[in-house]
């Protein structure tokens, strides 16, 4: 029996990427870890609209009846729970920053909070981008090293102790990606106004 | 070599013989130093059944791969060695200079061994390492011993016990630098008990960092973050660690009275506010510290450094004392005399309980603040009442027939954080594997500031995860050896860049976090080879059946138990608390599967 103040979490931020553009009608998903358990979003189900009997519990290592019905995506979050010390995942399709992931290898934002937040944040590739285990590992490994990764031209993928956190550098990469592209329609030269700017890039 | 300065200097005080060897390198990467380096060396050292306070115990101070290089609140070591409060593996930490002069002298650890047969203190310089008598010095209190033996703070540093120390007083501190104390466990007593008196270190080496450019975006971005968090740039800085006595006590987790109640009424009088209002001189900081959290306070009586919180909440709340002078002057006779706050505080709180119930002959009732020196003075020198104090709670409560009323888990004294408020920081206490404290992983952050983000502190499903997340991380921040409140502003992320860019060895987050995994799983089995069971992972009674009569955590208890399941379901250990051979093969611990 899942707590109900787990569920209330998952609709929290679950409402809040719809709301925000985050994620279309059924895009996306969550889970969190629970010991040698995880709890993740049921296939199909909308985010926005999340029921209690939407919330799928199943092993961390060991299937069981659960991914019968668990999100497509349970492979990469499994892998992002046994190759780092995540303890919830966010996985949204935020637009300005698919978009700019189909030119990058990594975005290093411009502006003073990704920058303070997240630093860089690195373009994973992988041609069967939605549940493979290719692209699981791929994005395993990047998340031992970030908290935040893009899979390109699919989404992103952010870890965190909670699921409020993880959201957080989901909505701050967003946030930065849309402040780039408002510079760039403006294109005008920068004024820099940080320190060791280009350290950003060696994160 | 980066952060490891690559020797080891080995002292046996009965013959006399002083020797260096080389760092085991592997063994530096999978244990990175401080309290992992000195868990992994204690197993070796002191096997089971030794008494604590035998020749056969062993010393061992540490420092970690960045102390000494200028990251921020690099300057800590850690001692470890068996606690003869707990009978648990123990290591404590200490801020101020000494650890980072200690590194100085290219040592990353020294073991002492044995026991003198007359009192002598350690000296370590550049031109060698000498044993000397110390018989002038015995009975001397810790600030005329540091002073006598000319501490200087970028020069020369001393550490060394006071009378609790050379009495054998479980709760014995060895302290530093003056004023600074690794205090939790009793190591004072063991020094005590080696008829050591004090180490004096001088030194004039530096550690090497591989990376500099990257060690140096490290320091730029660590200082942003310290300096953009409230609790790190304000807080802390202008009350101290206080600070959190009244967010304590507002949410109903302030324990009073030997926890009979959760809420203290006079919490205003104690409050980090009162202190900087009414006693403040002037803020004091560690070496290469950028927070500043040290009080230099001032009554009629005493001046000098503290108290802590956790002193402030022990003579005060938990003793139902509402004179912050008289607990600036017991913090200072603390220090001075070489005891854990913690424990002292907590243990005449447990007296005075004793004693309105009739089961203990002694004058100390709660409020009684006139009686907090002379207790201690008398704890000190195992006289009077203090005979029956000076070996902590549990031991005085269990002599007087009630050892539930000891608010302890394997022995040593809770801190200020009542688990019927916090039920993660109840799981947390009890499955410490120094015994009760909150330094092992503090769910303080999660539960109550929202560091990284507020989780519900009544919750208990999924609770172990993060206790388990933050006891490793924990192990990982005291094996660097960093305070733990730069990880109010610095993620753990941080701190495996930033070792990498000093040693040249790639760890990752989950690297570093892994590394506190193997180092909790260490000490679990140090204790196993004790003869810790299941059993020893609990609360007081008080904590589990007694429910907060009033305020905002009223009829709660600790949930312990399945939390408790689930805790050991997540460590990948069995039902009875063991780590399984799987589990201890994926953290290259192998070796130790015959005691699990």
């Amino acid at each position: 029996m899942i707590d109900e103040r787990i569920y209330q979490q998952f609709c929290e931020i679950g409402r809040d990427l719809y709301e925000g553009g985050m994620i279309s009608s059924h895009g996306g998903n969550l889970s969190i870890r629970l010991g040698d358990r995880v709890i993740i979003k049921r296939r199909g189900a909308q985010l926005g609209r999340l029921k209690m009997h939407d919330l799928i519990e199943t092993g961390l290592e060991k299937n069981d009846s659960g991914v019968a019905l668990a999100s497509t995506e349970l492979v990469v979050h499994r892998a992002i729970y046994m190759n780092t010390p995540a303890l919830a995942v966010v996985h949204c399709h935020p637009r300005t920053a698919i978009a700019f992931s189909l030119s990058r290898d990594e975005l290093v934002p411009i502006d003073n909070e990704a920058s303070y937040l997240l630093k860089k944040i690195p373009v994973v590739t992988e041609e069967f981008a939605s549940g493979s285990p290719e692209m699981a590992r791929k994005v395993a490994e990047a998340l031992a090293q970030y908290k935040i990764i893009m899979l390109r031209g699919h989404g992103s993928f952010a870890i965190g102790q909670t699921l409020d956190e993880a959201f957080h550098w989901s909505s701050t990469l967003e946030e930065s990606c849309q402040i780039e592209l408002a510079a760039k329609i403006i294109n005008e030269p920068f004024i820099e106004y940080r320190g060791m700017t280009k350290d950003y890039s060696k994160w | 070599m980066g952060g490891w300065m690559g020797k080891v200097l080995e002292i046996n005080l009965s013959s006399g013989e002083t020797k260096t060897s080389p760092l085991d390198m592997e063994m530096a990467r999978l244990f990175i130093g401080g309290r992992g380096l000195g868990a992994r060396l204690l197993w070796d050292e002191v096997g089971p059944g030794v008494d604590p306070l035998s020749p056969e115990n062993v010393l061992i101070f540490t420092n970690g791969a960045l102390t000494g290089t200028g990251y921020q609140t690099s300057n800590r070591f850690s001692v470890s060695t068996k606690s003869p409060l707990t009978g648990t593996v123990l290591d404590a930490n200490s801020g101020g200079y000494w650890g980072m002069q200690f590194k100085r002298t290219g040592y990353d650890a020294l073991i002492v061994r044995g026991k003198a047969v007359r009192p002598v203190y350690i000296e370590i310089k550049p031109d060698g390492v000498q044993i000397l008598d110390a018989s002038h010095l015995w009975g001397k209190r810790v600030r005329e011993t540091t002073s006598l033996l000319g501490q200087n703070n970028n020069k020369r540093n001393v550490l060394c016990i006071g009378p609790a120390g050379e009495n054998l007083s479980c709760m014995a501190a060895i302290m530093n630098d003056g004023q600074r104390s690794a205090a939790r466990g009793g190591p004072g007593a063991v020094m005590g008990s080696k008829n050591l008196k004090a180490i004096v270190v001088e030194g004039n080496e530096r550690p090497e960092i591989i990376d500099q450019e990257m060690f140096k975006f490290m320091l730029y971005e660590a200082r942003k973050l310290l300096k953009a968090s409230p609790l790190t740039s304000q807080a802390l800085p202008e009350f101290g660690t206080s600070v959190m006595l009244h967010i304590v006590n507002t949410i109903g987790a302030l324990p009073t009275r030997n926890h009979r109640q959760s809420q203290f009424e006079h919490a205003e009088d104690i409050s980090g506010e009162a202190l900087t209002e009414k006693f403040l001189v002037k803020n004091d900081h560690c070496w290469a510290c950028p927070i500043g959290c040290t009080r230099i306070t001032k009554t009629d009586k005493v001046e000098g450094e503290g108290p802590e919180f956790e002193t402030t909440w022990a003579f005060g709340a938990q003793c139902g004392i509402n004179d912050l002078a008289a607990i600036i002057e017991a913090n200072a006779l603390c220090n001075d005399l070489g005891f854990d706050t913690i424990s002292a505080g907590s243990t005449i709180a447990c007296a005075m309980e004793l004693s309105e119930l009739g089961l203990l002959d002694s004058d100390l009732r709660f409020g009684r603040a006139d009686l907090l020196a002379p207790t201690l003075e008398a704890m000190a020198q195992r006289q009077d009442i203090g005979a029956e104090l000076a070996d902590g709670s549990l031991r005085l409560a269990s002599r007087c027939g009630r050892p539930e009323l000891s608010m302890n888990v394997k022995g040593m004294e809770l801190p200020a954080y009542d688990p019927r408020g916090m039920q993660g920081q109840g799981l947390l206490y009890a499955t410490s594997n120094r015994g009760g404290c909150h330094m092992r992983g503090n769910m303080l952050g999660l539960e109550v500031l929202g560091l990284p983000k507020l989780i519900d502190r009544f919750q208990v499903q999924g609770k172990s995860v993060f206790v388990i997340l933050h006891q490793n991380a924990s192990a990982a921040i005291d094996s660097l050896v960093l305070c733990k409140f730069t990880n109010m502003g610095v993620g753990d992320e941080y701190f495996a860049r930033t070792l990498s860019a000093v040693t040249g060895i790639k760890y990752a987050t989950g690297d570093l976090i892994r590394t506190g995994e193997r180092i909790y799983n260490l000490e679990r089995l140090y204790n196993l080879r004790e003869g810790f069971t299941r059993a020893d992972d609990t609360l007081p009674k008080r904590l589990l059946e007694e429910p907060v009569v009033d305020g905002p955590s009223k009829g709660w208890v600790s949930q312990l138990e399945p939390m408790l399941k689930e805790y050991y379901r997540t460590r990948g250990w069995d039902e009875s608390g063991v780590p399984k051979p799987a589990k201890l093969k994926g953290l290259s611990l192998a070796d130790m599967t015959e005691v699990a």
